[in-house]
């Protein structure tokens, strides 16, 4: 019995410890449970689904992207003064996509043409694209000038945001990709051991590219995203978005070292950690110990994770 | 040798993976002084029984002793400090770092929180003396052979004032003469109080080297006894509970003279002095031998043709195309190759054997929704069986199937792709002697569809038993080509040490490795 229980509840550990979360919160927590409360995670949650479910395929390749950040800021600056130029909310919902895109392909490029290490590359890339973004937006705050804008990420469908309908979208486009295309097995076979995959007739530096250029584009459109519920975008070089994007990969369990992981591990790390703000805010824990705390928990579910996979068996 | 005791003792351990029983009530002595042979089929137990001893596993059940104290381990490192020691299946060298470096790792000369370069070195020096195992001691660990770095790892554990070595398949990738000097250390080894336990496929080595074997079937010991009591032939039925007979089948016929000429490569030579001017021409339904030396070039002639290394010149054609150079081009054009480290260029540890199986070959069962999982699924498992892997399913970690069974992963794979070329470098490593010929039957069996075989082989003995002719090479250039009845390990080894050099030593002139064994 416990021979075919160990090894699921290590495999679905994240799984186990999100469902139970939140139990946890819906049996001690008042206001937990009610529909404006869950629409509120997954209103909250949806850019950063959006960048992460795409942030884990690279991770997955062996590459570490946090280029997110500055594209997750920047796009939606280029989108808006495309907005605020033509008009056309579509039209700028392509253009912050196709920011990102441009990045992600630049960095793909650096990383396998010029072997610069993916860290660094992308560290390098994110100052020029951060310096970008104040260029653009001469250094103010750009503010949607249609309805059409807004209505991207805030239009209810039964209920729930077309935000949140994107998220859902990006989310299965990347578990596809990964789970079910030749792509994504090639991905694995790169992160896992890239000799044998260039042996195997996978064409390494492609793959590694395309992944970080998706990762590029999803960036730009949880930027709109973003942007659009907000109804406005701040030039700035603040990372804090993207250490969000790697905390869901890394607690859900894909390995930083590559050539292991999933996109619905990506999901439930990131909701795992929404759940556990969404309790303290019900419960009124000072925000500053809210930070002390949510760093404890992550560095406790990085270790029982490496832990489990360990320790000798 | 009188006073023979056991230092380490296992008694009733068992030890499961899960669905996988590794080990089954074993109990066992290794004894000091005493070099300890352990043979069984390919997922028998072996390399986990040591695990345990060496404390990379816990056993489920069962004690282990250290002399009269039981023993707890946690780490391996925690065995290496009592001097239990192992040369693990798979090399584990830090590639970055000197050979130096790499041997005394952990065991480190110092002077306060100071290394000593020269102390390091001279101890270094002084192993590869008294054991007689020539490496360059300064090179990074990444550059060597994988016949050099095996002897690094094998110096390593030398070094560590051991009570008890565990050598897992150490001579799977040596030359002939290379593995016989080993064997010598081994024996010194043990002269010198040592507890040897010395795991092999190579039944003849193991008859010559050991004074206790350990016959182990499906994870439990068949029998412990005197080596010399055992026979080749006793060993293999022990193991496989059946007599097998031959190692190699009978070789498909050899291709008629009008056979078409599957592979013609022209005057190849490499950007670098790995090799130069190679021509060769295979036909249809031929099976020939790439022999000679480690170092001598065949590895990367192997690559060359498939493309994944660069050439200054020559030209490689298959079928009448010619092919680019790359991978992906000799892919499409039916070539498939098995390289030579499983670990290093072959497989994904961490994935199924599935993915492993399928990966250059995915476009085949590619569906309007993505791969078609059921076909896939299917089309693996059926290559799976053919080579005969043994794993729990086609989902499991490759890293969880036993060594050799890993490395018929990678035949499965070379099988599903039908190639009309197969180039095999070294495929039967580590393998054991059924199993061994069920990889023989499967390349005959591809030969016999037609499939023209390039056999990257050490082992003379192989070479001979499944080749049609053998071309041997020496220095990068091929300098011999024997064919029928004049392929003999007298003339093989001749060509591949060259002229003048009359003290070289191959197995072959040993007498325990007179009996028909590969090698
Ligand atoms: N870490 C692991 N996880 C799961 N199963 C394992 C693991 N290690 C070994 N096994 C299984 O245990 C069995 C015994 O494996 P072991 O490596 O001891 O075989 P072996 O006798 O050394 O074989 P070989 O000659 O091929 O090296 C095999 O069926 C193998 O698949
Ligand atoms: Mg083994």
């Amino acid at each position: 019995m416990m021979a075919q229980v160990l090894p699921a509840a290590r495999r679905y550990g994240i799984a186990v410890v999100t469902v139970a979360l939140f139990g946890l919160l819906a049996a001690t927590t008042d206001g937990f449970l009610s529909q404006a409360n869950f629409r509120n995670i997954l209103d909250q949650q949806s850019a950063l689904l959006i960048a992460a479910s795409f942030a884990t395929i690279t991770m997955i390749a062996g590459g570490f992207d946090i280029s997110a950040a500055s594209v997750f800021v920047v796009a939606p600056l280029f989108a808006l003064q495309v907005e605020n130029a033509t008009g056309s909310a579509g039209l700028a919902l392509v253009v912050g996509v196709a920011v990102g895109l441009v990045v992600g392909v630049a960095n793909g490029l650096v990383v396998t043409a010029l072997k610069v290490n993916s860290f660094i590359a992308t560290l390098a890339t994110s100052f020029m694209v951060f310096g970008a973004g104040f260029l653009i937006s001469d250094r103010s705050v750009l503010r949607a000038s249609t309805d059409a804008y807004p209505a991207i990420a805030r239009t209810r469908w039964w209920g729930i945001t077309t935000g949140a309908w994107i998220a859902a979208g990006v989310v299965a486009v990347a578990w596809i990709l990964l789970s079910r295309t030749r792509f994504g097995r090639h991905v694995y076979a790169v992160g896992g051991n890239a000799e044998a995959a260039r042996l195997a007739g996978v064409h390494v530096a492609r793959v590694k590219t395309v992944a970080f250029a998706l990762a590029g584009a999803a960036a730009g459109l949880a930027g709109v995203v973003s942007s659009s519920r907000t109804l406005s975008a701040l030039p700035s070089d603040d990372f804090s978005f993207v250490f969000g994007v790697i905390a869901a990969v890394v607690v859900g369990g894909t390995s930083i070292a590559g050539g292991e992981g999933a996109v619905w591990r990506t999901i439930a790390g990131a909701f795992f950690i929404a759940l556990m703000i969404n309790g303290f805010n019900l419960h009124q824990v000072d925000p500053i110990w809210q930070r002390v705390i949510q760093g404890a928990v992550i560095l406790a579910a990085v270790s029982i994770d490496s832990w489990t996979q360990r320790r000798p068996t | 040798m009188k006073h023979a005791e056991a230092l380490v003792s296992v008694r009733n351990a068992s030890k499961r993976f899960g669905a996988t029983q590794a080990l089954e009530d074993v109990s066992v002595d290794f004894e000091t002084g005493r070099v300890h042979g352990l043979v069984g089929e390919n997922g028998a137990g072996k390399s986990t029984l040591c695990k345990i001893v060496l404390g990379v596993h816990a056993p489920d059940a069962g004690s282990i002793w250290l002399e009269d104290s039981p023993l707890r381990l946690l780490s391996p490192a925690e065995g290496a400090a009592l001097g239990l020691v192992g040369v693990a299946q798979e090399l584990s060298l830090l590639p970055a770092m000197s050979v130096v470096d790499n041997v005394v790792l952990g065991t480190e000369e110092h002077w306060g929180p100071f290394v000593s370069e020269r102390a390091n070195r001279r101890r270094v020096e002084a192993l590869i003396d008294e054991h007689g195992l020539e490496v360059p001691i300064d090179a990074r660990a990444g550059s060597l052979s994988v016949a050099d770095q095996q002897k690094v790892e094998i110096l390593r554990a030398l070094g560590r004032r051991s009570r008890l070595v565990v050598l897992d398949e150490p001579t799977a990738r040596l030359a002939s003469h290379e593995a016989a000097e080993l064997l010598d250390t081994v024996r010194r080894l043990a002269e010198r109080g040592v507890a040897v336990v010395y795991i092999s496929h190579f039944l003849n080595e193991v008859l010559s080297v050991a004074d206790t074997v350990t016959v182990m079937r499906d994870g439990r010991i068949v029998r412990t006894g005197p080596a010399r009591l055992e026979s080749h032939a006793s060993l293999v039925e022990g193991m496989t509970g059946r007599q097998i007979g031959e190692v190699f089948p009978p070789k498909p016929p050899a291709p008629a003279d009008d056979a078409p000429v599957v592979l013609r490569v022209d005057g190849l030579s490499s950007t670098g002095a790995e090799f130069a001017d190679v021509s060769l021409q295979i036909r249809a339904g031929e099976i020939v031998g790439l022999a000679g030396l480690v170092g001598a070039g065949r590895s990367e002639v192997a690559h060359a043709v498939y493309g994944s290394l660069a050439v200054a010149s020559g030209s490689v054609e298959v079928c009448g195309h010619r092919l680019s150079g790359s991978v992906d081009d000799a892919l499409a054009k039916g070539v498939s190759l098995i390289p030579e480290s499983r670990r290093d260029q072959g497989l994904m540890a961490r994935r199924p054997v599935r993915d492993n199986t399928t990966l250059p070959y995915l476009r085949r069962f590619a569906g309007r929704l993505g791969i078609r999982a059921s076909r896939e699924q299917e089309a693996a498992s059926e290559a799976c069986d053919d080579v005969g892997v043994r794993a729990e399913s086609m989902l499991t970690p490759v890293a969880a199937l036993s060594g050799g069974n890993q490395q018929k992963v990678l035949f499965a794979r070379a099988v599903l792709g039908e190639p009309q070329l197969l180039i095999a470098d070294e495929p039967t490593r580590g393998v054991d002697v059924g199993s061994k010929r069920a990889i023989y039957e499967a390349l005959n069996r591809m030969a016999r569809s037609g499939c023209a075989v390039l056999l990257v082989s050490s082992e003379l003995e192989e070479v001979i038993g499944t080749c049609h002719r053998a071309l041997v090479m020496r220095r990068g250039r091929i300098v011999a080509e024997h064919e029928g009845g004049d392929m003999t390990e007298t003339s093989l080894l001749a060509a591949a040490f060259g002229p003048g050099d009359g003290t070289a030593r191959g197995r072959s002139q040993e007498p325990a490795a007179a009996a028909g064994e590969p090698r």
